[in-house]
Order: structure tokens, then C-alpha cells, then sequence
């Protein structure tokens, strides 16, 4: 595409009006090269760095990224899983884990992007969050060039693709590589300990007020499967369901368990405990997980998850000898 | 009529659009030195020089240029747009939004982004909602039998209200992920413009178009009756004021989203000014509203970045103290 606008560009310069233009030779050795261009561009890709995002798009490097820019917390953890920390020039707010992460210089927040900070980091890659990173900015640094990668880790699967995807982008394939293979391990075994244990209903709570849940296609619903546990929102069609509490009372589930705003057991538990009628608080499971460790699409899902299937854990164990599941 | 409403050549129309002619200069100047990157008024110069860093060409030229010329002319549209929804209506709370323009904008853009579209159809889709809301309230309010300005207010506004009900529950019902760019498109949001020549050509034929009609005008924002017996086709002159007015508010709306105050509050300040002679006001107008847009729009992305302000609280906090000023000096 370069070669074309620079062919045109230069090759056939408007001739001076009335002057008699001098017949050249056709320099057919330069047409030739230049027929050429295009293959000697797609070979030089070849030998640069090439991966396929979550959108399906193919992102091109030519070396591995120096300067990165993230654009959600959870894109920061995975970089810093990946190694590629000392290169992240910049992140947006809330990008809090690890520690290190806290000192990055912030651009914004993950779904309002300070545009000139962005360009003033001079990223060579930029690690976009596909559903919630706004759009039309990032429609426009990729008019001006720069290069994006749009992460959409939505199943356990895609959390590893990603981490090593990211780590061919920064050159750390080894690295990224340990980090992708500890977690699919330790998400296999939790599978194989738990996934065919007796099931248990459970309301996952994403927030309060409005109460909100989530579907089986989300990632949270995944790891309710995966330890045995059966979501009783898990049918509806959006992902992330807003219901009564009336119907909550009405699918009586097994196990309520929470995330909340910060990482301290909230009190949206409490609520729950007028209905003494529920399975949940007649036996007591009513459970918290500190939401960074299962709401994120990072590795550190794997901790969640496992506190998951503890508290289906210790639900089946509350059953009576008598109490059907 | 209050004393305000009333034609007065108290300035020359020269020193008018001359001073604010000045004064938007200066705010599109200012709107591009400042930013979240601090460059030097010399870093500045050798951009517009065509010398300058990479980063400085492309801070100023590509992002902030062109927003501070989307700002401009949003801010003038709806200045105009707001002058001609006053003279039309005849009531001082008209402002461009209130026949419910924006709100079928806003169920387009809606739609679009639920579809997942993309942002040309998101625009697409915000101009085609402006317009069906505009022609469904034409439709409606030209019925059969008499026609008032009441009747197109009331039409309006129920409209507005009904495309607020679906606006409210499609936003409950399918909670996408595009929510926080969705509201602050309902706030209204510079962010998402882009440069486009298209409001500042509106801009321009909106002048144009109107300022023939503004002798006219002058006749009919005192009363009907009067327009009538003087020889103005009342009619006609409503029906091309509304069009033109919810054209211009479209073009807007889809620039920018839903960015309130604007459109109320400047034909107001000015009238209190230079007094109600459409020719004079709707071309300050496009200063007026361009100016303050601009200024509220550098406001909006500076004071608390990183991250952003709704450009509309910056319009409002900028425009009720001055405007309140002005009314409070004008009973004096």
C-alpha cells in the first residue's frame, strides 16, 4: 500500500505544459523492483511478530513491544504475568495488582481514555479491553497508526490464548508460556476434583442494588460448572441478568455467594438472612469471594475459583443425611 | 412582551459580531494550548508553522484541532437552533431538545450500539432517529384543525417524554457493555467527534438560510396576529423555521450528543444584550454558543485529568452565573 501511494507519488510527476517531454528509456529494472515491493513487504511481516487478537484481527510488530500502554486492570495483571512489566509505560485507574502496578502513570480510566497522555506515553502497543474500552478513540489512534490489540479473555481457554499471545507481542514466550500452563494446570485439577461432585444451586451475587447476577456463558458461570455447581440464572439470555429478589427466594438456590465493592465481605450478605426460609441461610451458606479474584479474567482467577468450589464444598457438607440435594 | 424581548438597535451589529468574532478566536486558540499535555505557546507556533515534534503535530492537529472545531460549531448550532425554537415557540423555556429531536437521537444511537454496530451507524442511526422524531411531531402537531405554537410544544414535549420512556427502558432491559460510553453520549460528550466538516457546512447555510428571513422573524416573534396583518406567510415561515431548527439540532445531536444549556441560555444572554433583531442575533448566536462550547469543552478534559468532565456541567456552571447577572441587571 506505502509502495503504491509512492509509485504514484513520484513516478509520474504532471509534465510542464507545452514542454515537449524527452522520450526516457522505461527504467525497467526500478519497475521491476518495484512490482516487487509488496512481497519484499509481506516476507519482512513473516519475520516480525504476528499474532491474531480477540477480535480476529491479525496485529503486526516488527520486534517485540518496548513501550505498552494498558487499558484495564485486568490487561495490566496479565502483562505483569507475562513479564512484560518494565515495558508498560502507562495504565488506566483501578490497575492495583500487583503492587507494582500502583506506581504506572494513569491515562485515564478504563472506559474514558485521556487521548493526549496516551500519545505523550508513545506506546508501540496498545492492550485494549475488546467490550469495554471506548471505541471511538481507539478508532482514531488506530487511523493514527499506532497498533492495538483488543483482549476479550471470556472463558478459561481465553485467558491462557491471551497470556501467550501477549507474550509473543513482548517477547517473552517463555515467560508467558509457564504462566499459561500453571494456570490451565491448576484450573484441570480443580476441574477433575470437583466438576462431578453432587451439584449444589447457588445465586452468585455480582452487586446489590440493583441485584445483578450472571449467566452461564460468563466466565463466573463457567467456574460455577466447573465445581459443580448448578447456576440458577444460568438459562437466562443476558449475560449479566438483573433479577427480583423475589425470584431469587422463588429458584430457593443451594448457596448465595458474593463478590462486592472492595475486598471485605460486604453487607449485602445480611439481607439475605431475614428469609429463614431459604436453603441458603437455613444451612448457613452464605458465602463471600473478594471480587478481584473472580470477577477479573486474569490467572489470579484460578485462587477464586478454587475458594468457589470450597464453598460448594462445605454446602454439600451441611446437607443432612436426609436432606435431598 | 418584557422590555428584553423587544428589537433594540443598541449596538452597531459591526461592534457585535466584530467583538465576538475576537473573542472566539481567542477561545479556539486557548482551546488548543491547553490539554492534558502541557506544550509551550512556542511548541504551538512551530506546529502551526509546520515544524514541531511528532508528538506535538499529532496532540495538536489530530486531536485537539479537530475537537475545538467539533466544539465550535456544535456550540453555534445549538445557539442557533435554540434562537429559532424561541422565536418559533414563543415561550423563553424553548430550547433545541425540547420537541424531542434528541431524544429520537439518542434511541438511534441506542439502538445502534445495542446492534453492535458500528460508529458510522451509530451516528447513522442518531441522525435517522433525529429526523424521524422531528417528522413524527410534524405529522402530528400539522393534524387537521387549528394549529398553534401550543400545540407543537405539547406534541413535542409528549414525544420527548415517550422517547425518554424507551431510552430508560432499553438502558434497563439490555445493559451492554457500551453503558458508559452510552451515557456520557446522553450527557453529551466531545470525545467521541470527530473532524467532520459537516456541522461547520450547517453552520454556515443555517446563516445563510435564515438571515433572509430574519426581518420577518423579527415580526413574528412578537405575535402571529401582527406577522399577518403585516403581510408575513405565518404558516409557511413556522413550518420553515421548525425544519430548519430541527435540522440544524440534528446535525448537533449526532456531532455530539445531547449537550444541554447551551441552546437555552445564549439567544437569552444576548437578547439581553443586543436586544431581539434576528439578523444581528442569530449570527452572534453562532459565536456566542461556539464560544462558550469551546471554552466548556477545554474546561471539561483539563480540570480533573486524566479523566473527564460531562461537557454540560461545565455549560451550565459557566452559563448560569453570567446569565443570571445579565437578568438580574436587566430589571434594574
Amino acid at each position: 500500500m506505502t509502495a503504491g501511494a509512492e509509485g504514484s507519488g513520484s513516478g509520474s510527476g504532471p509534465a510542464p505544459a507545452g514542454a515537449r517531454a524527452p522520450r526516457r528509456p522505461v527504467p525497467w529494472p526500478a519497475l521491476v523492483l518495484w512490482l516487487c515491493l509488496p512481497f519484499a513487504q509481506a516476507g519482512a511481516s513473516e519475520r516480525g511478530i504476528v499474532v491474531v487478537d480477540d477480535r480476529g484481527r491479525s496485529v503486526e510488530l516488527a520486534e517485540p513491544a518496548q513501550r505498552i500502554v494498558s487499558l484495564a486492570p485486568h490487561l495490566t495483571e496479565l502483562l505483569f504475568a507475562v513479564g512484560a512489566a518494565d515495558r508498560l509505560v502507562a495504565t488506566v485507574a483501578h490497575a492495583d495488582f500487583p503492587a507494582a502496578a500502583r506506581e504506572i502513570p494513569r491515562i485515564g480510566t478504563a472506559t474514558q481514555l485521556d487521548l493526549e497522555r496516551l500519545m505523550a506515553a508513545r506506546p508501540d502497543l496498545i492492550i485494549a479491553w475488546d467490550s469495554g474500552s471506548p471505541r471511538a478513540p481507539l478508532e482514531r489512534l488506530e487511523h493514527l497508526g499506532l497498533t492495538i490489540y483488543y483482549s476479550e479473555p471470556s472463558d478459561f481457554g481465553g485467558i491462557g490464548k491471551d497470556l501467550r499471545r501477549l507474550g509473543r507481542l513482548t517477547g517473552s514466550d517463555d515467560l508467558a508460556e509457564r504462566a499459561a500452563k500453571d494456570f490451565e494446570d491448576a484450573i484441570d485439577a480443580l476441574r477433575a476434583r470437583y466438576a462431578d461432585r453432587p451439584p449444589v444451586t447457588i445465586f452468585y451475587q455480582v452487586w446489590d442494588q440493583p441485584l445483578m447476577t450472571v449467566n452461564d456463558a460468563h466466565l463466573i458461570g463457567e467456574a460455577i460448572r466447573l465445581c459443580g455447581g448448578r447456576n440458577v440464572f444460568g438459562h437466562l439470555e443476558v449475560l449479566v441478568p438483573r433479577p427480583g429478589r423475589e425470584t431469587v427466594l422463588a429458584a430457593d438456590p443451594e448457596a448465595i455467594v458474593s463478590g462486592g465493592p472492595g475486598e471485605d465481605r460486604p453487607d449485602w450478605l445480611e439481607p439475605w438472612e431475614h428469609w429463614t426460609g431459604l436453603t441458603a441461610v437455613r444451612r448457613d451458606n452464605l458465602f463471600f469471594i473478594p471480587p478481584s479474584l473472580i470477577q477479573r479474567h486474569t490467572p489470579r482467577i484460578a485462587e477464586g475459583t478454587r475458594m468457589l468450589c470450597e464453598a460448594l464444598e462445605t454446602a454439600r457438607s451441611r446437607r443432612g443425611p436426609e436432606t435431598p440435594p | 412582551m418584557t422590555a428584553a424581548l423587544r428589537p433594540r438597535p443598541a449596538h452597531s451589529p459591526l461592534m457585535v459580531l466584530g467583538t465576538l468574532g475576537i473573542v472566539a478566536a481567542l477561545s479556539v486558540l486557548t482551546s488548543v494550548m491547553l490539554g492534558s499535555v502541557p506544550l509551550s505557546p512556542g511548541e504551538v507556533r512551530a506546529v502551526f508553522l509546520g515544524q514541531g515534534s511528532d508528538l506535538a503535530r499529532m496532540l495538536i492537529l489530530d486531536l485537539r484541532l479537530p475537537r475545538t472545531l467539533a466544539a465550535f460549531a456544535t456550540g453555534g448550532l445549538l445557539a442557533v437552533a435554540g434562537a429559532l425554537m424561541q422565536v418559533l415557540l414563543r415561550n423563553p423555556l424553548a430550547d433545541p431538545y425540547v420537541l424531542g429531536i434528541s431524544g429520537g437521537a439518542a434511541v438511534g444511537a441506542l439502538l445502534a450500539m445495542i446492534s453492535g454496530l458500528g460508529l458510522a451507524w451509530v451516528s447513522g442511526s442518531a441522525f435517522a432517529g433525529a429526523l424521524l422524531s422531528t417528522l413524527i411531531v410534524f405529522g402530528l402537531a400539522h393534524g387537521t384543525g387549528s394549529w398553534t405554537p401550543t400545540r407543537l410544544l405539547l406534541t413535542g414535549v409528549v414525544v420527548a417524554a415517550g422517547w425518554g420512556a424507551v431510552i430508560t427502558f432499553l438502558l434497563a432491559v439490555r445493559p451492554s457493555p457500551e453503558l458508559p460510553g452510552m451515557l456520557y453520549w446522553l450527557m453529551g460528550d466531545l470525545a467521541h467527534a470527530r473532524g467532520n466538516a459537516l456541522p461547520w457546512l450547517t453552520l454556515f447555510v443555517i446563516i445563510a438560510l435564515a438571515l433572509p428571513l430574519g426581518r420577518s422573524l423579527n415580526v413574528l416573534a412578537r405575535g402571529p396576529l401582527q406577522a399577518a396583518v403585516l403581510g408575513v406567510p405565518v404558516r409557511r415561515l413556522e413550518w420553515t423555521v421548525y425544519l430548519l431548527a430541527a435540522l440544524v439540532t440534528a446535525v448537533a445531536v449526532t456531532t455530539a450528543g445531547t449537550i444541554g444549556f447551551v441552546g437555552l441560555i445564549i439567544p437569552h444572554m444576548l437578547r439581553l444584550v443586543i436586544g431581539n433583531d434576528q439578523r444581528l442575533l442569530l449570527p452572534a448566536s453562532a459565536l456566542a454558543g461556539g464560544i462558550l462550547l469551546t471554552l466548556a469543552d477545554t474546561l471539561a478534559r483539563t480540570i480533573i485529568a486524566p479523566e473527564q468532565l460531562p461537557v454540560g456541567v461545565i455549560t451550565a456552571m459557566l452559563g448560569v452565573p453570567v446569565f443570571l447577572f445579565l437578568l438580574y441587571r436587566s430589571r434594574t
